[in-house]
């Protein structure tokens, strides 16, 4: 041999994938051929005979090592189905013939333990799969089903006579609990998948109702605009119907709150839209923070930027207007800039004097200010500072 | 000529801006795959990879990343149609020297790709107002400092390209240099990338970027 390792051929591996503890109950019915239930109720037998079942299990969750990838699967065979049975049974006789045992009870609890693992196996409740939800219906016969039951209940009627406590109240008490119990894991499985069904079908149902309410959005939206697109000649329009529809959008899928025109934000966004309506010109908003400024001073605000972005949009022969909204300090300000022609504020004409001073009146009446920054041929910046939480 | 490779899922967008910069750049591929880009971009290891943000199998995070171990020298332009937070943060930590949305027009593209090139960080105002909010909330003490906040120029700098002017106006209207503003504008990105604050964390964690 090469390599210092050393490898030994283990007569089975810890199962990785079929694992209640540690894999060992589902290693060894890998190997042999059956489910690990039965080798789990094995498990829990011998652990009645003085406690080797235990033993032998903990040693082999410490020695044998894990599996290192999905074992090849194989089912066994009828005949061997029964040597492993037999083998089992001549195994707790020998623990019972050297004195191994601790009562009366035991083989009707054996009983139980067996009549549990096949009513549970044949309910078709597979552990592997049980975290999907998939639960499979009956995939074996409904009389080896019941006839685990009645193992099941034959073994525990054994244990409580062998109890000789049955006139007592509390071997009745410890009869209806243990009969719960038995039936619980039984009719659970079952029980459990018709939960999980429920669900499934109640988000189908939640995530058909989100799809329909979806294509109504975009039948109102996206395809109305598509279609106006189509029917219009002038491209600048086309860009503009673009542009809006695209901001709708926009809004809609990340940013829910900016359709709400209560906010800064939201109002800032329709007012850009109905200006490029009105124009054909880009609009761009970018606002930062959305403190909550008093209604008539957010109203104030969203008026005079609105009417400063319609005459940027209709006098400066820019090509797009920006707005930046910033309401992260104690003021909230808003600046919106054009590249265009720019204009003397000293020596204006008087027609657009008026506008400017309806802007001015807006804010002063609330308390705010108006700060114009213009040169001829570079553009025009307009500042605008409302105070926040004063009012 | 400066070499560019574009990767995005949408044909009809590629074939648009292949035709759009074909004059001023040397496109040396198109890809609408990540698995074939990141083979393309190694084979052909062009100047500037423009990246779309949501693909199929791993998205531009992916591309990004895989192609930043190998070849640290290749740039990155996310070009996307999201402008969603979490989208932009994904791409920058994942080493985008600059995001770009799809509305940009051409020649605003051809100027984000040259300045990428050249090693600065492209800020579309879209994008250094997020910025600017992201760095804006209160942070608590412990973290650290010189990466969790921005410094008043670089605010002053980034409110200024939220505002729609160019480095060089900026520069003008700040009276520095726009090689000032370059340097303000990569310290930003920079802090972006490495900044622990817990809403780009948060943002790069959801997206399992880090």
């Amino acid at each position: 041999m090469t390599s210092g390792h050393k490898t030994i051929d283990w007569p089975f591996l810890r199962s990785v994938d079929k694992r209640m503890l540690t894999g060992v109950a589902g290693g060894i019915g890998e190997r042999l051929g059956i489910h690990p239930i039965y080798v789990r109720a094995a498990f829990l037998s011998a652990m009645l005979a003085g406690g080797v079942g235990l033993i032998a299990y903990v040693l082999a969750s410490l020695i044998v090592p894990e599996a290192k990838g999905p074992p090849e699967s194989h089912s066994a065979t009828t005949r061997q189905k029964i040597g492993i049975g037999a083998m089992f049974l001549a195994g707790m006789l020998l623990f019972q013939g050297i004195g191994l045992w601790f009562g009366p009870a035991t083989w009707p609890i054996v009983l139980v333990l067996f009549g549990l693992a096949i009513a549970i196996d044949t309910s078709g409740f597979n552990y592997e799969q049980s975290l999907e939800g998939v639960v499979g219906s009956s995939r074996r016969p409904w009389w080896l089903v019941l006839g685990g039951l009645a193992m099941m209940i034959a073994g525990l009627a054994f244990v409580l006579t062998s109890l000789d406590g049955l006139q007592s109240v509390g071997a009745l008490v410890i009869a209806t609990i243990l009969t719960l119990v038995g039936f619980v894991i039984v009719g659970g499985p079952w029980f459990w998948s018709l939960i999980e069904d429920l669900g499934t079908e109640r988000r189908a149902r939640i995530r058909s109702e989100e799809r329909a309410e979806m294509a109504a959005h975009l039948h109102d939206s996206v395809l109305q605009s598509l279609a106006l697109i189509q029917r219009t000649e002038d491209p600048k329009k086309m860009v503009t119907l673009a542009r809006a529809q695209e901001r709708d959008l926009r809004a809609w899928l990340y940013n829910p709150e900016a359709a709400d025109e209560q906010t800064l934000r939201g109002a800032l966004g329709a007012a850009a839209t109905r200006v490029e309506e009105a124009h054909d010109v880009p609009v761009t908003v970018v606002v930062v923070g959305d403190d909550e400024l008093p209604p008539a001073a957010q109203k104030a605000l969203v008026g005079a930027a609105t009417e400063t972005m319609m005459n940027a949009a209709q006098h400066s022969g820019a090509a797009k207007v920006s707005v930046f909204a910033e309401a992260t300090g104690d003021d909230v300000e808003v600046f919106i800039t054009d590249q265009g022609c720019g204009f003397d504020p000293e020596n204006v004409e008087a027609d657009r004097k008026g506008i400017t001073e309806s802007i001015r009146g807006r804010m002063s009446r609330n308390g705010g200010t108006v700060t114009i920054d213009s040169s001829s041929g570079v553009g025009t910046e307009v500042h605008l500072t409302m105070p926040g939480g004063t009012l | 000529m400066t070499s560019v490779y574009l990767v995005d899922d949408h044909s009809l967008f590629l074939t648009g801006v292949r035709a759009e910069l074909s004059d001023e750049f040397d496109v040396l591929g198109v890809s609408g795959d990540v698995d074939g880009a990141i083979d393309e971009i190694r084979a052909h290891k062009p100047d500037v990879v423009l990246v779309d943000v949501h693909m199929p199998g791993g998205g531009g995070v992916a591309v990004v990343t895989s192609i930043s171990e190998t070849n640290p020298g290749i740039r990155f332009l996310a070009l996307s149609v999201s402008d969603a937070p979490e989208d932009v943060i994904a791409m920058i930590r994942a080493g985008c020297r600059g995001y770009v949305t799809k509305s940009i027009s051409p020649s605003e593209l051809a100027d984000a790709i040259r300045r990428v090139d050249s090693g600065d960080a492209v800020f579309s105002p879209s994008l250094a107002g997020f910025v600017l909010e992201a760095f804006s909330k209160a942070v608590p003490i412990e973290e650290d400092p010189e990466l969790d906040q921005l410094t008043p120029r670089e605010k002053e700098v980034l409110r200024q390209i939220a505002r729609g002017y160019q480095y060089k106006q900026v520069a003008r209207r700040l009276d520095i240099s726009t090689k000032t503003v370059e340097t303000h504008v990569s310290a930003v990105l920079r802090k972006l990338q490495l900044s622990n604050r817990h809403e780009l964390a948060r943002w790069a964690s959801d997206r399992r970027i880090v």
